[in-house]
C-alpha cells in the first residue's frame, strides 16, 4: 500500500496531465476542423490519418513518440495529444458539416457575413457532436495518462508500476483505484455538464 | 538501403518478433473470439428481455470508461499475470460494443420483413435466426470491427503483466532506451493493428453491400 | 419440424358475425361472409373499410374481437397460427423478398423449414420459378435487389406457392405496378389461377381488376361488408349507391360512341422503345433497369410490333435480334373509333395497340387507361 501523501501527489499529477493535453487539444482540433471545412483536401487527410490512428494501440503510439522525443511529461503529452485530438477533431467536423444546407443558403440570403455564419450557425449546431467529442477525448486521455507514466510522465500509473515490479498487490491497487475513480469522475460530471449546456431547443 | 534492411532482419531476430507476433496474435484471436460469443449472446438476450437492456448497456458503458491499464492491473490478484488478465480485460472491454451493435441490429430490422415472416408461417424462433440475426449482420461486423480495435490495445498492454507478445518488446526497448527497437516493434504493431482494422473495415462493407441497401423497388 | 398438413382442399371458410375494435373505432364489425372452396373472392372498398383486417384474420395475423372463422367447419382458433399459415399461401403489395437470401433461398425458405431436404426442395423452387415465367437458371442464385419490380413480385408469388396451401391471400399484390406491367400479370396470373384451382381471398382497389379476376366481388365499406356477388349481380342489383357507384360501367361507356382514339390515347414513354437490332439479352438486361416487362420495337422509324419480357427470356439463349421474335401489334389511326378500336382489342385478346399516323407514333392505347379516362 502507498502512502496516501504519495496517493494523492499522484493523483494531482495525474489530473494535471490530462487536463492540459485535453486543454491543448482543443485549442489544436477545433481550428483544425474550421480549417478543414475550407479545404476538402485537408479534410479528408485529417478524416483519414484520424481513422487510421484510432486503431493503433496507445502503448504503441507512446513507445513511437519516445525515440523522437525522448521521455517525460511533454513527450507524455504529445503521446496523449496524437490519440485524444482525433475524437474533437472528428466530432467537430461532423457537427460543423451537417448544418442543413438550406439553413445556410438562407443565411446567406438574410445577408449573414462568412463569419457570422461559422459563428451563429455552424458552431451552435457542433455543440452536441463537438461536447461528445470532448467527453470522449477526456476518457481517452485518463486512460491513456496511465500508460505514459511508463515513459516517464509520473502520476497514478507510476504507483502501478512500482507495484508491477515486486508484484505490491497493495501498491497495484492504490494506483489502479483512484485512476478508475477519477474515470467514473469524468464521465459524471461531463454528463452533467451536457445535460446543463445542451440548449433547450435541442433536448428530446 | 540494403544495410537499413539488413539491420532491422537482425533487429527482428534478436528480438524474437515473429515469436511475439505470433503470440501477440495468439492472445487476440482468443479474446476475440470470447468477445463475439459473450458480446453477441449478450446482445441477443437484451434484445429477447427489453427491460434489461438499458441497465446492462448502461453498466457495460461504466466498464467502457475505466482505464486499460487500471482494469487490467485490478485483474491480477485474481487471475495471477500472463494471458489471463490480458485475455479477461481485452473481453470485458469489447463486449460493449458487440452487444450494443448485435442489440440496436436485431431491433433494426425492418418491420416489413418480420412481418412477411410471420404471414409465411415462421415461427418467433425462425424468425429470430433466418431473419433477425442475418439481417443484422453488418451492424454485428461493426461492432466486432470496434471491438478488434479494443482488443489489439489491450493486448498490447499485456506485454507490462508477462502475457509476451509485441508489448514485451516494446516494455523492453523502453527500459534498455534503445531507440531503434521501440521504433521497429511500434511501428509494426501498429502497422498490424491498421492492417486488421482495413481488412474488418472491408468485410463489413461487404456485409452492407450484401445485406445493406437493399429497396424493394430501387 | 414438418407442421401438420390441415387441408388438402378448402370445402368453405365461414366468417361469422366477426368485429374487430382499435380504440373506439370499428375496424370491421359483425361480418358475415362465406367463401367458397376454389373460387376467387374480392374484397374492394375505400381504403379503411376493413379488407386488409379481415384478410388478416383469416390466417391469424390479427385475432377478433368476437366471432368465429371455420376453415371446413374447423375453428381457427383451435389451431397453431404457424401451421394454419404454413398451409395458406400469402402475397402483399410490397412483396417483403428477404434482401439476405437469394431468389431460390426466399422461395425455398418454408420447405427448408420443414425438413424437405435439398434435392427436393430445390426441385420445387426449379418448378415454381418456372410457373411464374422467371428461368431458373437464370434467377434462383440472385438477390431480390437485382431483379425488377414486376420480376421481384413473381418471386412473391412462387414464395406463397412454395407449400402446395390449398388458400391464397392476395393483398393488393399488382398495386404498386405501372398500368401495363400490372395489366401483363394479371393475364398470367389468369392462367396461373385456372392452373392450380385453389381458393383465392385478394384484396384490390381497382374495380377493373376486380371484374376480371373475380369469381365474386365483396364490398366493403366502413368496416361492414355491404355486398357480395357475381359482378352481374352488383350491377345490375347493387343494394345502395355506394355499389351502384363502384361498380357502374355504363357511365364509363356512355359517351364512347363520339370518341376517336386520340381523345383517349396515352403518350408513348421512351421507355417502352426498343430497337430491332438489339439482341433479346441486351434487352432483357434494358428492360429491367427500366422496370418494364413489354418492348416496343421500332427499327429505322419503323413499327416492328412489340416483345415481352417472358419470351425474351425464353429465347434468351439463341441471341435473336429483336427484329425477328417481337410481334406484330395491332395500329389505329387517331381518328378511328375507340369503340371500334376496343371491341377489335377485346375480340384478339389484346390489352394494348399502337397509334400510327402514317409512319410517326401517336401514342399508345391501353384497354386499362381508356376506361380510366372515361371515370
Amino acid at each position: 500500500m502507498a502512502a496516501t501523501s504519495v496517493i494523492l501527489d499522484a493523483t494531482w499529477e495525474h489530473i494535471v496531465l490530462v487536463y492540459t493535453t485535453l486543454f491543448v487539444s482543443i485549442l489544436v482540433a477545433v481550428p483544425l476542423a474550421f480549417a478543414s471545412l475550407y479545404n476538402r483536401r485537408l479534410a479528408s487527410v485529417v478524416m483519414n490519418f484520424a481513422n487510421l490512428v484510432q486503431a493503433v494501440p496507445s502503448f504503441a503510439v507512446i513507445a513511437i513518440v519516445v525515440p523522437f522525443l525522448g521521455i517525460g511529461f511533454v513527450p507524455a503529452l504529445i503521446a496523449i495529444m496524437l490519440r485524444a485530438l482525433l475524437p474533437i477533431i472528428k466530432n467537430t467536423y461532423i457537427g460543423l458539416t451537417s448544418v442543413d444546407p438550406a439553413l445556410i443558403d438562407y443565411a446567406n440570403g438574410i445577408g449573414l457575413s462568412e463569419w457570422q455564419i461559422q459563428r451563429y450557425i455552424r458552431l451552435p449546431n457542433a455543440y452536441p457532436a463537438m461536447f461528445a467529442g470532448i467527453k470522449f477525448a477526456a476518457i481517452l486521455a485518463n486512460s491513456i495518462a496511465v500508460l505514459t507514466a511508463f515513459i516517464g510522465s509520473g502520476g497514478l500509473g507510476e504507483i502501478i508500476f512500482q507495484g508491477l515490479i515486486g508484484y505490491n498487490t497493495g501498491k497495484l491497487l492504490s494506483g489502479a483505484i483512484p485512476a478508475i475513480v477519477l474515470a467514473l469522475l469524468i464521465d459524471y460530471s461531463f454528463t452533467l455538464l451536457e445535460k446543463k449546456l445542451t440548449p433547450q431547443y435541442m433536448k428530446s | 538501403m540494403t544495410g537499413i534492411v539488413r539491420e532491422i532482419v537482425m533487429l527482428w531476430e534478436k528480438h524474437l518478433l515473429t515469436m511475439r507476433t505470433i503470440e501477440h496474435l495468439q492472445m487476440f484471436s482468443t479474446a476475440l473470439t470470447i468477445s463475439v460469443i459473450i458480446g453477441v449472446s449478450v446482445g441477443i438476450f437484451i434484445y429477447t428481455r427489453p427491460r434489461t437492456a438499458s441497465p446492462v448497456l448502461n453498466f457495460l458503458n461504466i466498464l467502457e470508461t475505466i482505464p486499460d491499464l487500471a482494469l487490467l492491473v485490478i485483474l491480477l490478484p485474481l487471475l495471477r499475470l500472463g494471458t489471463g488478465p490480458t485475455i479477461a480485460a481485452s473481453v470485458i472491454y469489447s463486449i460493449l460494443p458487440i452487444a450494443r451493435n448485435t442489440y440496436t441490429g436485431l431491433k433494426g430490422v425492418d418491420d416489413q420483413y418480420i412481418y412477411v415472416a410471420e404471414a409465411i408461417g415462421l415461427s418467433p424462433r425462425d424468425i429470430l435466426l433466418k431473419v433477425r440475426i442475418p439481417m443484422s449482420l453488418p451492424l454485428i461486423a461493426g461492432g466486432i470491427r470496434i471491438a478488434l480495435v479494443f482488443i489489439m490495445g489491450v493486448v498490447t498492454l499485456g506485454g507490462l503483466v508477462a502475457a509476451g507478445g509485441l508489448g514485451t518488446v516494446l516494455q523492453n526497448g523502453i527500459q534498455l532506451y534503445e531507440k531503434d527497437v521501440i521504433l521497429l516493434a511500434g511501428l509494426w504493431t501498429g502497422i498490424l493493428a491498421v492492417i486488421l482494422d482495413l481488412g474488418a473495415g472491408r468485410i463489413e462493407k461487404k456485409l452492407y453491400e450484401r445485406y445493406g441497401t437493399w429497396q424493394p423497388h430501387r | 419440424m414438418p407442421t401438420q398438413r390441415l387441408f388438402e382442399r378448402i370445402e368453405s371458410i365461414e366468417l361469422q358475425q366477426i368485429s374487430k375494435k382499435y380504440g373506439s373505432r370499428f375496424a370491421v364489425e359483425s361480418l358475415d361472409l362465406s367463401i367458397e372452396g376454389g373460387e376467387l373472392l374480392i374484397l374492394i372498398g375505400p381504403s379503411g373499410s376493413g379488407k386488409t383486417t379481415t384478410l388478416r384474420m383469416i390466417n391469424r395475423m390479427i385475432e377478433p374481437d368476437a366471432g368465429n372463422i371455420l376453415i371446413n367447419g374447423q375453428n381457427i382458433i383451435q389451431l397453431d397460427p404457424v401451421s394454419l399459415r404454413r398451409n395458406i399461401g400469402y402475397v402483399i403489395q410490397n412483396i417483403g423478398l428477404f434482401p439476405h437470401m437469394t431468389i431460390g433461398e426466399n422461395v425455398g425458405l418454408v420447405p427448408k423449414l420443414e425438413g424437405w431436404d435439398e434435392i427436393r426442395t430445390t426441385e420445387r423452387v426449379r418448378h415454381l420459378l418456372d410457373f411464374v415465367s422467371l428461368p431458373p437458371d437464370r434467377f434462383i442464385k440472385r438477390y431480390p435487389r437485382q431483379l425488377s419490380g414486376g420480376q421481384q413480385q413473381r418471386v412473391g408469388l412462387a414464395r406463397a406457392l412454395a407449400m402446395n396451401p390449398p388458400l391464397l391471400l392476395m393483398d393488393e399484390p399488382f398495386g404498386a405496378l405501372d398500368p401495363i406491367l400490372r395489366k401483363q400479370l394479371q393475364k398470367e396470373f389468369l392462367e396461373i389461377k385456372k392452373e392450380i384451382g385453389r381458393t383465392i381471398v385478394f384484396i384490390t382497389h381497382d374495380i377493373e381488376e376486380a371484374f376480371r379476376l373475380g369469381d365474386r366481388i365483396a364490398i366493403m365499406d366502413n368496416a361492414r361488408l355491404v355486398q357480395v356477388g357475381a359482378p352481374e349481380d352488383l350491377i345490375f342489383e347493387p343494394v345502395n349507391d355506394l355499389v351502384a357507384d363502384i361498380v357502374d360501367t355504363d357511365r364509363k361507356f356512355k359517351h364512347m360512341d363520339t370518341l376517336n382514339v386520340k381523345d383517349l390515347m396515352t403518350p408513348l414513354d421512351a421507355k417502352y422503345i426498343l430497337d430491332g437490332s438489339m439482341d433479346a439479352r441486351n434487352a432483357v438486361e434494358i428492360m429491367k433497369d427500366r422496370d418494364t416487362e413489354i418492348g416496343i420495337v421500332f427499327e429505322n422509324g419503323i413499327l416492328i410490333g412489340k416483345v415481352e419480357m417472358v419470351n425474351l427470356l425464353k429465347h434468351e439463349e439463341s441471341h435473336p435480334f429483336l427484329r425477328d421474335i417481337a410481334k406484330p401489334m395491332k395500329v389505329f389511326a387517331p381518328r378511328d373509333s375507340v369503340a371500334t378500336a376496343l371491341s377489335e382489342m377485346k375480340k384478339s385478346g389484346e390489352y394494348m395497340a399502337m397509334v400510327m399516323n402514317g409512319d410517326t407514333v401517336g401514342g399508345m392505347l391501353v384497354s386499362d387507361e381508356v376506361l380510366l379516362k372515361l371515370i
